[in-house]
């Protein structure tokens, strides 16, 4: 199932498929360990539109929604 | 570049850049290499501006530059275009690798190779990344790479010396590929020199989540701000009331005393130095003399919080609680258009509004700036201010500073709310990367400390001292007076201060914290103490962070900024006082 990082619900893990959003943006991901094909982990989701928490290579990394809603992820199942 | 045999003299300097991620410890690097204070602390992005030092290699003098941190060396920002700036200019890199993040880290070092300049690659933070299980060899490290590979622990020194001895061995890197397939090279040789044993979630990892779940976060930020203000309040009013008031009593008061009796309790020159007697006694807190007031203030009233602030702001962010605080107040601080991470600057400001000042500098947005500097002046009192407001409105219990830190957070969110519609411009979304939670290494965090009570040290005494001075002259020449007539009508009609107040506002300007000593004497109620505290923090920052302001933002931005300060200022100081007359204070 493919969604994005915004919808994974808390505790899922999941595989990025696909970056969106400007070249800067997907370089600084990238960077910083969510690229495609890699294991992530939701952690938790903010009250009143904050940011996101997710795991990647064991590092914590938080995200604005905006964000988190242009990377594809692969649920699974 | 080793052996070039010459020695110093004319020859141009070797320059040695320290560069890595964000977060990966070169800046406890850099002081141990060249023994140079800096401030290093647990999140990204403590150094906005490369700061350089120096240090023997080879038995030569050389120039060591402190870069800021970059994940890579596509200039995407600026903290990345000051590093792409900084190559060019280099003869030698040390590469500072977080050990516990090699993955990330390569990619980095990989673009570096690519220049083919000289390299040292130091896994940092090796000891943590053997507590986690991971094992890195790096002896085939340093093959793969064609570069010296040695492992340090910067924050408590081990490694130092071999990285030191290891710099007459850099060379240029010899690994050659195409830059597209370079994340595939990465993950080659992750896959080669790491292996990972036993994986189980740490308690700092349950911890990490638990600080960051959207309902126990905040709870567990609740309690933790909380304990820290009661830290601090009780470890400065303990050293004021057990060690510095004793000090100054026992010790100082029999000098003073013999002093003033010399100079036979009056005329100009005891005024100056030790000031106004009361009731026929010196109080170091209203006499306001040079060796009473002046000294007392910066060294008594003042350090004492000003230590416990720091000693409390030093293992916050050692800890790395700061980055998650970031994140829980993210949606909040949207709000206002700025972003989550901008708490540590306001937290900071806490302590001096110049550090704080300085701190904005890694928001990215003019936008973001503005607000943010207009807010940090109008809105964070520092501790100076705080301290000497807690001797006056403490003597009315704790909860009297309620209304003082109620309005100024109530003006925070209003001034901020209102900004966010009217500064053009746009706020990015917070994208942080999260360190692992770690216990503050005590060595470091006490050389921190010490660094920065000398820094207030060596800024407030001559400050506080000339603050004082140009109080009694501004007295003897009456321009107190003078001001207090002029100002009248705002001080005594608008805030329901005594005319005398409006002194205050006038030597605010130099140091907040002689300002509030001058309302000492006037024996003010509960309520124009409030009003006073609130008004002197909002109306305009101290000169030194005004200063800094000036530098940051500009002319024109803070000619608005400073407008917005004086209007906010006094329109909530009246509005405060007509509220605690209406509620009968």
């Amino acid at each position: 199932m493919v969604t994005n990082l915004e919808q994974l619900p808390p505790g899922r893990n999941a595989v990025v498929v696909a970056l969106g959003g400007g070249r800067g943006m997907v370089n600084r991901l990238e960077a910083m360990g969510v690229r495609p094909g890699k294991q992530v982990r939701k952690v938790s989701t903010q009250f009143m539109a904050g940011p996101i928490t997710v795991l990647v290579n064991g590092r914590q990394l938080a995200m604005g929604r905006g964000i988190a809603r242009r990377i594809q992820v692969d649920a699974g199942g | 570049m080793a052996g070039s045999g010459k020695s110093g003299g004319g020859e141009r300097q070797m320059r040695v850049l320290l560069m890595g991620n964000p977060n990966v410890g070169k800046s406890a690097v850099f002081s141990r290499l060249t023994g140079a204070h800096v401030i290093a602390s647990n999140y990204p992005g403590t150094t906005v501006s490369f700061t350089e030092g120096h240090m023997r290699c080879d038995g030569r003098a050389c120039r060591v530059i402190d870069v800021p941190g970059t994940y890579s060396l596509q200039p995407d920002s600026r903290a990345e275009e000051v590093a792409v700036e900084m190559l060019d200019k280099g003869d030698v890199i040390i590469n500072v690798v977080d050990a516990t993040n090699l993955e990330r880290n390569l990619n980095l070092t990989l673009q570096l190779l690519k220049r083919r300049l000289p390299m040292v690659v130091a896994l940092n933070m090796w000891d943590e990344a053997l507590e986690h299980g991971v094992r890195i060899d790096t002896d085939a490290l340093s093959e793969r790479l064609g570069v010296p590979v040695v492992t340090t622990c910067a924050i408590s020194g081990v490694g130092m010396k071999d990285l030191q001895r290891s710099l007459a061995d850099a060379r240029a890197g010899s690994l050659e590929f195409d830059d597209a397939d370079r994340w595939t090279l990465v993950g080659e040789i992750v896959e080669q020199v790491q292996r990972i044993e036993h994986q189980h979630p740490t308690v700092g990892q349950e911890l990490s989540h638990a600080t960051v779940h959207p309902v126990l976060g905040p709870l567990i930020a609740v309690v933790v701000l909380a304990v820290s203000f009661d830290v601090v309040r009780l470890v400065g009013e303990g050293l004021i009331g057990h060690v510095m008031d004793p000090l100054f009593e026992r010790l100082w008061r029999p000098v003073v005393v013999w002093i003033s009796g010399l100079l036979g309790a009056e005329g100009i020159l005891h005024t100056l130095l030790i000031g106004e007697l009361v009731e026929g006694r010196i109080e170091f807190g209203e006499s306001f003399g040079l060796l009473t007031t002046g000294f007392y203030i910066p060294l008594a009233a003042v350090l004492p919080y000003v230590f416990a602030f720091y000693f409390v702001l030093g293992i916050l962010e050692d800890s790395g609680y700061l980055p998650r605080l970031g994140v829980l107040v993210d949606n909040v601080m949207h709000r206002l258009g700025l972003h989550g991470l901008t708490v540590v600057p306001m937290l900071m400001g806490l302590g001096c509004n110049v550090p704080g000042a300085l701190a904005l500098r890694v928001l990215e947005t003019r936008k973001e700036r503005f607000i943010a500097a207009t807010l940090l002046s109008v809105c964070v009192p520092c501790m100076a201010q705080l301290a000497m407001l807690a001797g006056l409105i403490g003597r009315h219990g704790v909860l009297a500073f309620a209304p003082v830190l109620g309005s100024l957070f109530v003006l925070w969110v209003v001034l901020g709310t209102t900004m966010k519609r009217f500064v053009k411009g746009l706020t990015p979304e917070i994208l942080l990367d999260i360190p692992p939670y770690r216990f503050p290494y005590w060595g470091a965090l006490a050389k921190k400390l010490l660094m920065r009570m000398r820094g207030f040290l060596r800024e407030a005494v001559p400050y506080v001292l000339l603050g004082v001075l140009v109080v009694n002259l501004l007295y003897v020449l009456g321009i107190i007076h003078w001001a207090g007539v002029v100002l009248s009508p705002v001080v005594e009609h608008w805030l329901g201060l005594p005319a005398e107040a409006a002194g205050a506002l006038l030597i605010g300007f130099m140091r907040k914290d002689v300002a509030v000593g001058m309302l000492a004497p006037l024996n003010l109620s509960l309520r124009q103490l409030i009003v006073a505290g609130v008004v002197l923090t909002a109306y305009f920052p101290c000169v030194a962070t005004f200063v800094v302001l000036l530098r940051e933002l500009g002319v024109r931005d803070m000619v608005k900024a400073a407008a917005i300060m004086v209007v906010a200022a006094f329109a909530t100081g009246g509005l405060l006082n007509l509220i605690l007359v209406g509620v009968g204070l």
